[in-house]
């Protein structure tokens, strides 16, 4: 008898199929492609059509430009909570440690979920982005811009979608995590430039340019509108370097600790 | 006691603790931001934002308390609790009745709230006690008549898949979305595009908020505040006997 070591490789097809498996999901409950494309782009016509003409007569700029990478990351900040309310049922079910126990990578099951994230948030920003040019955004980038344009959410969304998870495999109750997308989200909306930075109390404004949602909508803007942000992207990917650093271990191991306890209620 | 003064415990018992942040938090939260916002953004032609704002917030808190309501009756109507209750020799709408009792202390709750956080930011009624006798009746009246349709909503789904899981709610997310924030409680009608004037200006909830903002300084115009009754007692009647044919329905 012969038994094949299992490659590393695997552990890439084994993620892949779980982050198909995600998919499924999404295709049958449709809640969390609501969250992460119907909500931010009905989201992105009402804002615009709500403070378009005001801001344009205020700051001479259009706030699309702001308005379209906010609502993709917005939207992807609250297709991940969507996604990730499940797994508290899902730990308690049991099913998480019978993931655990299958002869496939013991990590593959979250890192499939985070592609799954990953993938959602192209295809969602990529949506919007096409909602936002039906309202008079003009990509003035190239081919490239584009593709950073696109990866950017991405990036944060990765971050985002640890953290949740790490968070959810620990919490009680899946409710709870409705309460950490409020700030994130506000987060979001406050980088916007929509509401013009000078337009708030001055107290505010340090608060407003060095939190880590800044550069990354920053970011977004300068490559739709043609530029090249490095400055921006290097503080985007050291901010979610450094925050991954700290929630990537604590999902790790939240999630082993979930995956190990068996449930409680299989 | 009534079946229904028990039912409306246990509903309070049961959902308050859960519910009491939500009901608080939404409507500051949302009057936080939306003032941060939009005060020095929008020009709302000589009035203070937080005063032209927090009518529409009450609005939204109410139709955002609506679409808890759905999940919730979903939730009960097709639970098995749901099922033995219809067992009881008790009257056939006493859980609705229980229900709507909730929503409406609910609706109270969070309009205490938004009025203490409007305080906070400069909003001030400056109509009598009438006027703010009125304004609270027509708030706890949207109240109960939204309460009633998603009642209606959530036991009409309960069946379905959907409305088992809860999410239900999230779709109807959008409607009330594009309501509230097109509508002139967030911005005079100038504000937008001039396509969307015409039903920025007519959609109920613009009269709404209109009505209650005229409630809140003591001004408010006749034919406004006909329309604005119009919509409340129509919707009243119209979602109230859905609602009641909606009990009657046996899975």
């Amino acid at each position: 008898m012969t038994t094949t070591t299992p490659r590393h490789s695997s552990w890439i097809n084994e993620s892949l199929v779980f982050a198909r498996l995600q998919f499924t999901h999404w295709r049958r409950d449709p809640m969390v492609p609501i969250q992460s494309v119907l909500f931010p782009t009905f989201l992105l016509i009402c804002y615009y059509l709500l403070v378009g003409k005001s801001v344009m007569k205020i700051t001479g700029t259009d706030s699309l430009y702001g308005l379209v990478p906010t609502c993709a990351i917005a939207g992807a900040f609250s297709g991940a909570l969507a996604g990730a309310l499940p797994i508290t049922f899902d730990r308690d079910i049991g099913l998480l440690s019978r993931l655990w126990a299958l002869p496939v990578h013991r990590y593959s099951a979250l890192t499939g979920r985070l592609i799954a994230e990953a993938g959602r948030t192209v295809l969602s920003t990529a949506i919007i982005t096409v909602v936002g040019i039906g309202l008079g955004l003009r990509f003035h980038g190239n081919i490239i811009a584009f593709i950073l344009y696109l990866l950017v959410p991405v990036m944060v969304v990765v971050v985002f979608a640890t953290a949740i998870i790490g968070i959810a495999v620990r919490v009680r109750r899946g409710t709870v995590l409705i309460w950490i997308g409020i700030p994130a989200i506000t987060a979001v909306f406050a980088s916007s430039g929509s509401p013009p930075v000078e337009s708030l109390p001055s107290w505010m404004w340090p608060l407003l340019r060095f939190q880590p949602m800044e550069p990354i909508v920053g970011s977004m803007r300068e490559l739709a509108l043609g530029g090249l942000p490095l400055w921006e992207l290097v503080l985007g990917l050291l901010w979610s370097i450094g925050l991954s650093a700290v929630v990537g271990p604590m999902a790790v191991r939240g999630y082993r600790a979930a995956a190990e306890s068996g449930g409680i209620r299989g | 006691m009534t079946a229904v003064a028990v039912l409306t415990e246990r509903m309070v018992r049961d959902t308050l603790r859960d519910d009491l942040p939500f009901a608080i938090l939404a409507p500051a939260g949302n009057f936080v931001i939306f003032n941060f916002a939009l005060r020095n953004v929008i020009d709302t032609g000589g009035i203070g934002y937080p005063q032209y704002l927090l009518p529409v917030i009450i609005v939204q808190v109410t139709l955002l308390g609506a679409l808890t309501t759905v999940d919730r009756a979903a939730r009960e109507h097709g639970s098995e609790f749901g099922v033995r209750l219809r067992t009881l020799p008790i009257g056939i709408v006493a859980p609705l009745a229980a229900r709507m009792m909730y929503c409406l202390i609910r609706g109270a709750i969070a309009l205490l709230a938004t009025i203490a956080i409007g305080y906070a930011f400069g909003f001030r009624i400056f109509g009598g006690p009438m006027y703010f006798a009125a304004f609270t009746v027509f708030v706890l009246t949207l109240t109960l008549a939204l309460s009633l349709g998603a009642d209606a909503t959530g036991v009409k789904i309960s069946s379905a898949a959907i409305g088992r899981r809860g999410g239900s709610s999230q779709i109807l997310l959008v409607p009330q979305m594009l309501l509230v924030m097109l509508s002139t409680g967030m911005a005079p009608a100038e504000s937008f595009p001039d396509w969307l004037h015409g039903f920025v200006r007519y959609q109920p909830i613009s009269q709404l908020t209109e009505t209650l903002r005229g409630l809140t300084s003591g001004e408010v115009g006749i034919g406004n505040l006909v329309t604005s009754l119009a919509w409340c007692v129509g919707l009243l009647v119209v979602l109230g006997a859905v609602a009641l044919r909606m009990q009657r329905r046996t899975p």
